[in-house]
């Protein structure tokens, strides 16, 4: 267990690692950040001049070496030319509206696919079955900016009853102005609604389905038509036999799919403004902030590692048949 | 008793009543929100109109493109390079310091570190204080637009900004990275103070008590900016009632907000002009005249205008709009695709050629596809374009290094005269004077010649006579691609007046909007 | 000795396919996709790729059965005066070419290394594993952004347009290799250790010959499943790239670059330049994930279900 941590620990620090070195090496193409601290007028010696300043003409090994040096001894990488924060400080700013636009999500997954997944195991041939599972696949089929833009244009233009951008009003969690809220107000949940249905349509097919054939595989498993045989009632042999045994992959799968849904916020926020972690990308990578985009690249690198080892890790607790992947 | 109790109810009523009539909250959503509050850490757009909200200047433009007093009530010419001031009295900053010559003086010394404005303050001697409330301002030569510039003089409190912050560092510091302590507090004499400051999500702003134009009509107690960059998003926001006002309103979604019954569009002539240039060093046909001359025959601006834009541009000829003193009413719009074959023919390219070009996608209104339709109409031309829009982060890389064969630039005079645009778009490329800093190669020694005798010229005929001859010569030379005009569009509800705040040069005074 | 033609006729795969509509209502819509696909440059109405044939005076116009639309533009134009329909022609010809290729990339890189690691086992099995696990670990959005920022930077920005769909394809094909490389994998695996095998291993035949001639077409149904559906999630990708501003450039619009430019015209009315290819890109995407379904069912009920 102990090896299995330390090795991910090091292939993070290795991902890690490389992102940084090609993004400091192809810097200069991805375009000027000195461009977008002045205006217009400013002539190109004074640019120089800043650039010199911010460390920016520095070959790129010796830019690359000082953020290392700066990330191991200081825990500090480095400032944010569009924020004009340490870079730190704006991607913790920002996680916050991304891990709410997700949890909400999650909820509007979990509340929805357990039940229509269990049923559709359930009652394979019914009518409610048949519309869930084809409309499951239109789901699928339907990219998460699209159905963005279709329920904007419902909700917020056309009916007008939900807000069509950012978060509303959001208030101060724990009082350090770290974590604004949206889910303590009318407003901020609000918010929620349109982003957090658009990103569900992504994943919530994907579950119903995996819920449904999970389930349908462990009714068809022996022990299973032994609590039949004994007489046990169905909702019992449903709920509490079968459904159990449906969570163990259902629960691994989501821990991954957390991940991939980190990503497709990166539509969502765009199309809904949301100032989350994924609109800062968008932002970084069109205002040429090199410093907050390595500094992102490397959060995110981390995050999913641990997110990762996390999810195999209970994994293991839960099921302790399946052997962590490494440990041999 | 009883009599009395009803008495102070009423009153208190009335009171209460009057005081929620008047609590008026304005939103407004921009496309970006200003940088800093520093009025002079940046030459921007977005960061003057803040400085108009938070401070004020000697003078400001009337929509007439008139001068208006506002910190300077008077100012005469005292010689060729004197300029003096008579200041308003009684007037109070946030901090409630009292606003003097100093504090003019001190800002305008400030000024000049700014890496931003230290390039349009070049003709200036200095500033010097002759009495508490009398200033003059010297310049090094004669120079004609000491006014236009006096609109650029905002009045910080002297006072406020001496000594250090608690990270020891001076707080007149002009910082464009880091922490600085005019970054995120701000006292001017304008009718806002900030009350929260939380880059890239709002700014939050509430009317100065003690606001010394007590004229002013306005009555917008509260004033929150958001910044919402998509353009659809911004729309939606407005339509849905979230802002009062949003900027820019992107052309496609004009006849949405027309007819629309609870917003309206307001729309003001502006100064932006955008044009292609032809880089004659990168394409040996682009020497030739009259290849230039068919360009600008093929591309259909007033199309584009009609199309693109909406009909909400002007479509022009020539560098600077009608009111500036080197417009000339005889260069007009010259599409005319037959002559441009015709042409194309006279100078051996029949059979056209390939260019390359560039533009970018998040710089001006419409910018990319602009750069998409001017491609096609090329096309018919036989000259093939290969095209890429980029964010203006990696453009002006790109355009320094002049990467492409055709590119696109808009441009907007600091001083709202005609010779600004030839000093920065079409005198020769010079290094060393930093002229033609936005110039891909067109050279014409003669336009040189002007734009330099126009820059000391205080004789407006004499003047207007050089400006326009400039305008004739790049009409003549095909030097560059014109498109157009950039309008400035705002969409605002029912009950915003926008109308009389709003300017050509895009500060919409929100101190004086009234909200019905 | 029955012919291959017989062998498939009568065969359980071909059985179910004509008992199941959806199925055989989803393979029809896909062929008439792919011939439209392929014969965009005859059956178009116009070519809207090529400037001659575009004028800005004619943008937005609407689909003919509205007011102001035109016999011309069956399906509007967009707002820079192409065809709708032509448009939405060569965009699913391109989002195929792209869709295909990105495929053939991924099952390429995947079949190999899953061969490679499934068989061999050991130090390569780990180090392949290794390598997938990372890459996997990035959701692959992610991963072609990144590769699409990087891949535009080094070929410089003015020969993009020339190479856009050949680097979309590389780009795509490269950051979703893993998902073939496990099942291939998994498969191997299940395989190796069949009696066939052990007889290939025992008659001296070398290793290359016994993972791509035995082992290989055992696996191919899992390849075959995984196939299908990752077209389909290739060509959303590449509708999220252009959505994004990464994909194809504004004068060779791909469906996703379509919606893209249409959102803008959306609240003014201009439904149609998102709307109809909209719908036309999620039609398709959804055919092929019938069909994936359908195949998946028949073929291996059990194999990946996430």
């Amino acid at each position: 267990m102990f090896a299995f941590i330390i090795r991910r620990i090091l292939q993070a620090v290795a991902v890690m690692l490389v992102i940084s070195l090609v993004v400091f090496a192809i810097q200069k193409q991805f375009g000027d950040p000195v461009r977008d601290l002045v205006g217009e007028r400013v002539t190109p010696e004074e640019r120089q001049q800043i650039a010199d300043k911010m460390g920016l003409n520095d070959p790129f090994l010796v830019q690359y070496g000082r953020f290392v040096k700066n990330a191991v001894t200081k825990g500090d990488l480095g400032r944010s030319f569009l924020y004009n924060k340490p870079n730190l400080e704006v991607i913790v700013n920002h996680a916050p509206a991304t891990i709410e636009l997700v949890l909400g999500t999650a909820l509007i997954i979990i509340v929805l696919s357990l039940p229509l997944g269990v049923y559709c195991a359930l009652k394979p041939r019914s009518l409610l079955s048949r519309f869930t599972m084809s409309f499951s696949t239109l789901g699928v089929s339907m990219p998460v900016f699209l159905t963005a833009i279709l329920l904007i244009y419902l909700f917020a233009v056309h009916w007008r009853i939900l807000p069509s951008y950012g978060r509303g009003e959001t208030v101060d969690l724990f009082g350090n102005g770290i974590w604004m809220t949206g889910f303590l107000t009318i407003d901020g949940l609000k918010h929620l609604i349109l982003p957090c249905i658009s990103l569900s349509t992504l994943m919530l097919p994907l579950f119903i389905r995996l819920i449904r054939s999970e389930m349908m595989e462990v009714l068809e498993t022996e022990y299973i038509k032994y609590a039949w045989a004994k007489g046990l009632s169905p909702r019992r042999v449903w709920l509490v036999h079968a459904f159990k045994n449906t969570l163990l992959p259902v629960i691994t799968v989501f821990g991954v799919q957390i991940g991939i849904m980190f990503a497709f916020t990166l539509l969502t926020e765009l199309v809904f403004q949301w100032p989350g972690m994924g609109f800062m990308f968008l932002e970084a990578v069109n205002r040429a902030d090199l410093s907050l985009l390595i500094a992102y690249l490397v959060v995110v690198a981390a995050l999913f590692v641990v997110v990762n080892t996390v999810v195999d890790i209970l994994y293991g607790f839960i099921n302790p048949t399946v052997r962590i992947a490494g440990t041999k | 008793m009883k009599k009395l109790l009803l008495t102070v109810l009423a009153v208190f009523m009335v009171m209460s009543f009057a005081v929620s009539a008047g609590a008026k909250t304005f939103k407004m959503g921009l496309d970006a929100d200003p940088v800093s509050l520093d009025p002079q850490v940046q030459l921007s757009g977005g960061m003057l109109q803040l400085s108009h909200w938070v401070f004020d200047p000697l003078v400001r433009w009337t929509q007439e493109m008139d001068f208006e007093p506002r910190l300077a009530t008077s100012w005469e010419r005292l010689d060729d390079l004197t300029i003096r001031f008579h200041l308003r009295k009684g007037v109070k900053f946030h901090s409630g310091n009292t606003f003097t010559a100093k504090d003019v003086k001190w800002s305008f010394d400030r000024m000049r570190k700014s890496v931003d404005f230290k390039g349009l303050l070049e003709p200036f001697d200095g500033c010097y204080i002759v009495d508490d409330y009398t200033v003059d301002i010297k310049t090094k030569k004669a120079y004609p637009l000491v006014l236009n510039m006096a609109t650029y003089f905002f009045a910080m409190d002297s006072e406020f900004y001496t000594g250090t912050d608690e990270n020891g560092q001076p707080k007149d510091a002009i910082l464009k990275i880091g922490e600085s302590f005019a970054l995120n507090n701000a006292s001017g004499t304008g009718p806002f103070i900030v009350t929260k400051r939380q880059h890239n999500v709002v700014l939050e702003m509430k009317r100065f008590a003690d606001y010394w134009d007590k004229n002013s009509p306005g009555n917008v107690t509260e004033f929150i900016l958001s910044p919402i960059k998509e353009n659809a998003t911004r729309v939606a926001a407005l339509l849905s009632g979230g802002v009062d006002w949003i900027s820019p309103v992107p052309p496609q979604d004009f006849a949405r907000i027309q007819n629309d019954d609870k917003v309206k569009l307001v729309n003001i002539n502006g100064g932006r002009i955008i044009t292609f240039q032809m880089n004659p060093n990168r394409v040996e046909a682009f020497k030739d005249v009259r290849v230039r001359q068919a360009i600008v025959h093929a591309v259909n601006n007033e199309g584009i205008v009609k199309q693109i834009m909406k009909g909400t541009a002007t479509v022009a000829a020539q560098q600077g709009p009608e009111g500036y003193l080197g417009y000339k009413e005889t260069l007009t719009p010259r599409y005319d695709l037959a002559k441009a074959k015709a042409l194309m023919k006279e100078a051996g390219y029949e059979n056209g050629f390939e260019i390359s070009m560039m533009a970018p996608n998040n710089r001006y209104v419409n910018d990319a596809k602009i750069a998409e339709a001017t491609a096609q109409m090329l096309g018919k031309i036989g000259i093939k374009v290969n095209l890429k829009t980029m964010p203006k982060a990696q453009y002006w890389n790109e355009f320094d290094a002049r990467a492409a064969d055709m590119m696109m630039i808009g441009w907007h005079s600091d001083t709202e005269d005609s010779g600004n645009f030839s000093e920065f778009l079409t005198m020769c490329p010079n290094a060393e004077t930093g002229y033609g800093q936005y110039n891909s190669g067109y050279c014409n020694p003669r336009v040189d010649e002007l734009t330099i005798a126009a820059q000391s010229e205080t004789d407006v005929e004499k003047r207007k006579a050089m400006l326009q001859e400039i305008e004739q010569i790049l009409y003549d030379d095909a030097a560059f691609v014109p498109f157009h005009w950039q309008n400035h569009s705002y969409g605002v509800k029912k009950n915003v007046r926008a109308q009389p705040v709003i300017n050509a040069q895009n500060f919409p005074y929100i101190g004086d909007l009234v909200i019905e | 000795m029955k012919t291959k033609l017989q062998q498939f006729t009568e065969s359980y795969f071909l059985y179910s396919f004509r008992r199941d509509m959806v199925a055989m209502a989803s393979f029809a819509v896909l062929v008439i996709f792919l011939f439209i696909a392929f014969a965009a440059p005859w059956i178009s109405p116009m070519n809207p790729y090529d400037s001659v044939n575009i004028d800005i005076m004619n943008s937005e116009i609407p689909p003919m059965w509205m007011d102001g639309g035109s016999k011309e533009f069956p399906l509007g134009t967009d707002n820079q005066g192409r065809d709708m329909l032509s448009t939405m022609f060569y965009g699913l010809r391109t989002s195929i070419i792209i869709g295909l290729g990105a495929v053939a990339i991924q099952a390429a890189i995947g079949v190999v290394l899953g061969l490679m690691a499934g068989y061999l086992g050991g130090k390569t099995d780990a180090i392949l594993m290794r390598l997938a696990d990372i890459q996997f670990s990035f959701p692959y959005l992610m991963v072609a952004i990144f590769m699409s920022a990087i891949f535009q930077v080094v070929f410089g920005a003015g020969s993009f347009e020339q190479m856009a769909i050949p680097l979309l394809t590389i780009i795509i094909g490269l950051s979703n290799w893993p998902m073939f490389a496990r099942t291939i994998r998994a498969s191997v695996m299940g395989e190796k250790n069949k009696e066939y095998v052990e007889a290939a291993r025992v008659i001296g035949l070398p290793q290359r010959i016994i993972m791509f001639r035995h082992i290989l077409p055992n696996a191919l149904t899992s390849v075959m499943v995984i196939s299908t559906i990752q077209v389909a999630n290739a060509v959303m990708s590449e509708a999220a790239l252009s959505f994004l501003g990464l994909g194809m450039p504004v004068t060779k619009p791909s469906l996703g670059s379509l919606i893209r430019a249409g959102q803008e015209f959306f609240f003014s009315g201009s439904w149609w330049i998102t709307v109809l290819p909209g719908l036309w890109l999620v039609l398709f995407v959804l055919v092929i994930n019938l069909l994936g379904d359908w195949l998946r069912d028949v073929l291996n009920p059990k194999l990946y279900k996430g």
